[in-house]
């Protein structure tokens, strides 16, 4: 991105000229991979029209004025259509932007699209579009990972620079893993979630893929901070880039949790993840086993208070005020049918287990023993961060499966096994890539840290990216 | 049934019978956590701590009635339409 940036600055090359590149490049790519929802092909030559005025003025917003960028399509894009990839929101044209939208257009990033996702973000392979699967990149017969399937796979493919996703579960880090690129959750309460189609909001982050580590940063510098209209992120403190530190892994104490490298994970994860681990300690970190014994308990706590706060969240979708309505006599039917006309089958299903969870007679046996499991698990994060300043684990026990693979629910529901932790504990935690396996499928690798320890998980990254080919991203 | 009448939503006879084979697959991942000692743990609705956040009670800006309302499938006079609610006389 630096060298967009200098390139944009001398004048060597023009926004529309790098916007023009992006459209050519979707052109070429998406007919086989289906990553975005919407193009904005008219919008995005307006803003870089703008930006190059900008630029001829010398009153460049920032460094990165002009630089295209995909986004999320359940992160609202004033009067750009924002589906949620749900049929029930095919036409809506939100009539404001997000906070994080509104800060990269404040730093003259340029909104090329709206990529693809699990329908309301509810899924692991951007298979329950109602806009159809994305393909991964590196394979088309496998999924690209999700629910940010789109949005990692334009990375990968080139389509884009980099893109934003969001995070409940691990929906910007498995993509980010299986198609080869940089993904970051950013901690609970780091980044605004204003105007993002909530899914849980007790778990959801949005954050930056890229095909490098600072690329991530430079994007999560951009969207990180306080902003008054999202009560969790009122104490953020904005995140600046930092200067690269070789160093940082000397005496780095690095927690490698046992329960993480277990039954189910491929071996060939298994041996890029240790290699990576052996490398930092020949350059000066200490490995240290931790337990996480509660991670036993991560998927059937996330999926116990998704299933509850999704069911409650997507109560607004009524037909009232803005997306799709089935007309009929009295209000109720009006609703019911309307919904059951817009929503998918995995967002049906999750209102129907979330219902049940939070109905008057079960609350207290699913949803509250969830809510105190989670504690449990919280607390075990907290004393592993008490002893190490980082912990390693590989990002998905395996590589992208095929598509159409994954037939059942709570199979497909395992491949957030490494990542829900961080969500529900509220920790950082990024997924870079860090090898191939046989097929030439890329192998992800999480690095988490506490609570606001972005940058030190950024510099570790950094350190490990030097040692691993890059195997995705934007060419000129 | 009664989950989709909760729900607002409905479903077919096949939805129903799909979505009841998964509640029950659904249920062992909730009688696993049951198994949990959770001794006198009190539960966790937010990752981090947060107080009550309170802002000065001031007049802000608004989004504009007719952007809003354009979004709206049925509108009347400024107003989202709806079918009646209440039965009874027009």
């Amino acid at each position: 991105m630096r060298r967009l940036a200098q390139l944009l600055a001398a004048g060597e090359i023009t926004s529309t000229e790098l916007v023009r590149r992006c459209l050519e490049r979707i052109k070429e790519t998406e007919p086989e991979l289906n990553a975005f929802i919407t193009v904005d092909e008219e919008g995005a030559l307006v803003q870089a029209a703008q930006s190059d005025e900008r630029r001829a003025r010398s009153q460049a917003l920032s460094p990165w004025d002009g630089i295209p960028l995909a986004v999320k399509d359940n992160i609202s894009t004033k009067g750009l259509r924002t589906t949620c990839a749900s049929r029930f929101l095919r036409s809506y044209r939100p009539v404001y932007d997000a906070t994080v939208v509104e800060r990269v257009k404040r730093a003259g990033l340029i909104i090329i699209g709206k990529t693809n996702l699990d329908e309301f973000a509810m899924g692991s392979s951007t298979e329950y579009s109602a806009f159809g699967v994305t393909k991964n990149p590196h394979d088309p017969a496998r999924v690209a990972g999700g629910s940010s399937g789109g949005s990692a796979a334009a990375v990968a493919a080139g389509q884009v620079p980099w893109s934003l996703g969001t995070d409940t579960g691990g929906s910007i880090r498995q993509p980010a893993a299986f198609c080869g690129v940089v993904g970051l959750k950013p901690t609970y309460g780091r980044v605004s979630r204003y105007g993002v189609v909530a899914l849980a909001p007790s778990l959801d982050q949005v954050g930056p893929l890229a095909a490098t580590v600072e690329d991530a940063a430079i994007l999560f510098s951009l969207i990180a901070g306080a902003d008054p209209r999202d009560a969790t992120s009122t104490e953020a403190r904005p995140f600046a880039l930092p200067a690269w530190d070789p160093q940082v892994v000397q005496g780095l104490k690095v927690g490698v949790p046992e329960e993480f490298f277990s039954s189910g994970l491929h071996g060939e994860v298994e041996a890029a993840a240790r290699s990576v681990l052996r490398s930092l300690e020949e350059q000066g970190a200490v490995l240290q086993p931790i337990s996480l014994a509660s991670n036993e308990y991560a998927i059937d706590t996330y999926l116990t208070l998704v299933t509850a706060e999704a069911s409650s969240c997507l109560a607004r979708f009524d037909g009232v005020r803005y997306g799709e309505r089935v007309p009929a006599g009295d209000v109720n039917t009006m609703f019911a049918k309307s919904r059951g006309a817009g929503f998918g089958p995995e967002v049906k299903r999750r209102i129907m287990l979330g219902t049940y969870v939070l109905s008057a007679s079960h609350y207290e046996a699913y949803y509250e023993q969830a809510q105190r499991v989670r504690t449990l698990i919280r607390q075990e994060v907290a004393r592993a961060f008490a002893e190490v300043d980082v912990i390693i684990t590989p990002t998905t026990p395996t590589t992208a499966f095929r598509i159409g693979e994954k037939r059942n629910p709570l199979e497909m529901y395992l491949s957030d096994l490494y990542t829900a932790t961080a969500n529900l504990s509220g920790v950082c935690a990024l997924s870079l890539p860090c090898g191939s396996d046989a097929r030439g499928l890329p192998i992800g690798l999480q690095i988490m840290g506490n609570h606001f320890q972005e940058e030190l998980i950024f510099q570790v990254a950094h350190v490990v990216e030097a040692n691993v080919e890059r195997v995705a991203g934007f060419e000129l | 049934m009664r989950m989709a009448r909760l729900a607002r939503l409905e479903l077919s006879e096949e939805e129903i019978e799909l979505y009841l084979r998964d509640l029950n697959g659904f249920l062992a991942s909730g009688r696993k956590l049951q198994q949990v000692d959770v001794g006198g743990l009190a539960g966790t609705s937010h990752a981090l701590t947060v107080g009550t956040v309170l802002r000065p009670d001031q007049v802000g800006e608004s989004l504009p009635q007719a952007a809003v309302l354009a979004e709206g499938p049925e509108v009347m006079d400024g107003y989202f339409k709806v079918p009646r609610i209440v039965e009874g006389q027009e």
